[in-house]
């Protein structure tokens, strides 16, 4: 298990399609964009083996989708260290979709809990998460509950 | 399953979780120091506060006794320390007890402040509501984890509102004729995992998917489950000098999760285990 929990760590290098992430993120910290599926786990990988890469790795892929009246993200799938906290998540969606920072903003899990903001994404994965990806609805209202 | 047939009869049982549910922590609460207005420090506030609640929930009392005492053009959202430790009310009462004030002297001292909320580590909580939803959102995960959230699906919003007002208003029987069904664990309804949280303090708290049985029908025990959760204390002799705590209690290693969850597993349905260093007594 890595410690990395340093929030202000410089971010990895963004891979494929990192190029339309630029005016989303501030200071480089937005996630890596992950167009090309090529860090899901390969179609013939048993459950087993593809939770096992996951939980080794540092970066989980999460997919955005919106609820209600929320916009859409044109970029749904992103790749997100795993200390990440849900704010951050929601933070960023924010700066995307050019809401205020003001404004609310709540993400749901299983399109039924709102994780509490400083919960890491890569717990939620752990638990959450399946076919090597996290779901998050964000929604400008309260959705579920 | 083995632990189902030694099974404590329902009396037995409703007796623990009364036991649980009527434990108790002694509060002393001290405004800072440095938030002292009215040049004399007020007399500290005591309060005998229940380990499931919430502290938003119960320390109305303590912010109108301490207010009267701060410069009231500086002071905002209420927030509590320990020897240095912001807590978090979004955690429930008893877990930080067992996290940072184990090994202090009783009444736990905790000190007041209306000044520099320290955003990087709390949550805001400007209201009973916010604490309510927080409540049935974690509930929701945990039906989520035991059912698939089917049984909490199948509730009406009513039901919702009994579990949140038996909790709130300490009425126990109020509180388990909706629990019973969220805590419901056989046939089809049997846990698929089980929910909980592992927290050490200066670390972000551990969750992970935890099946109560092995494929082989043999039931799984918490020595099972932190080998799973926090594999890295168990590779090294770390677990011999921690002490595994929920609710207060250190139970033993090869006790059934399924039995814990519940029994044991705060009102939110989550088991909250701390593990913290032992203590060296020097003799």
């Amino acid at each position: 298990m890595s410690d990395k929990n340093d929030d202000d760590a410089p971010p990895s290098s963004p891979t494929a399609g990192s190029a339309s992430t630029e005016n989303a993120g501030t200071d480089g910290k937005s996630p890596t964009s992950v167009d090309s599926p090529s860090v899901s786990p390969a179609p013939g990988a048993t459950a087993s083996t593809s939770s096992k890469l996951k939980s080794n790795s540092l970066k989980v892929d999460i997919l955005l989708k919106p609820a209600g009246d929320a916009p859409i993200m044109k970029k749904k799938k992103w790749t997100v260290d795993r200390t990440k906290k849900i704010s951050w998540v929601s933070d960023f969606i924010k700066k995307y979709i050019k809401s205020e920072a003001s404004e609310s903003l709540f993400l749901y899990v299983n399109q039924a809990f709102a994780p509490s903001p400083d919960t890491d994404i890569g717990s939620i994965f752990d638990c959450f998460g399946s076919d090597g990806k996290l779901v998050l609805h964000y929604c400008r209202t309260q959705a579920w509950g | 399953m083995a632990y189902k047939q030694s099974r404590l009869t329902m009396a037995d049982d409703r007796e623990i979780l009364r036991e649980i549910w009527e434990g108790k922590v002694p509060v002393c609460f001290q405004l800072a120091q440095e938030e002292v207005y009215t040049g004399e420090q007020p007399d500290p506030f005591f309060l005998l506060v229940p380990r499931l609640s919430y502290f938003p929930l119960v320390t109305d009392k303590v912010l109108r006794h301490m207010m009267k005492h701060v410069d009231p053009e500086h002071h905002g959202e209420m927030w509590l320390e320990f020897d240095g430790q912001p807590l978090k009310w979004h955690y429930p009462i008893g877990v930080l007890f067992d996290l940072y004030g184990m090994s202090t002297d009783l009444p736990w001292k905790l000190t007041v402040h209306f000044q520099n909320f320290p955003e990087e580590e709390l949550l805001r909580c400007s209201s009973k509501e916010v604490v309510q939803s927080h409540f049935i959102s974690v509930v929701k995960e945990a039906d989520a984890l035991k059912h698939r959230g089917q049984v909490i699906n199948s509730m009406q919003k009513k039901d919702h509102s009994t579990l949140w007002a038996g909790f709130m208003n300490d009425k126990f029987d109020q509180f388990w004729s909706v629990n019973k069904r969220l805590m419901e664990n056989s046939g089809e309804k049997a846990f698929m995992f089980v929910p909980f949280r592992i927290y050490r303090a200066d670390q972000i708290p551990v969750q992970k998917l935890f099946k109560p049985c092995a494929d082989s029908g043999e039931s799984l025990t918490l020595r099972h489950l932190l080998k799973t959760a926090v594999p890295e204390l168990m590779e090294t002799d770390a677990l011999i000098s921690s002490r595994v705590l929920i609710q207060g209690i250190e139970p033993p290693l090869d006790t059934p999760v399924c039995w814990l969850s519940e029994h044991l597993s705060y009102p939110d349905n989550f088991l909250h285990i701390c593990l913290m260093p032992r203590v060296e007594v020097e003799s």
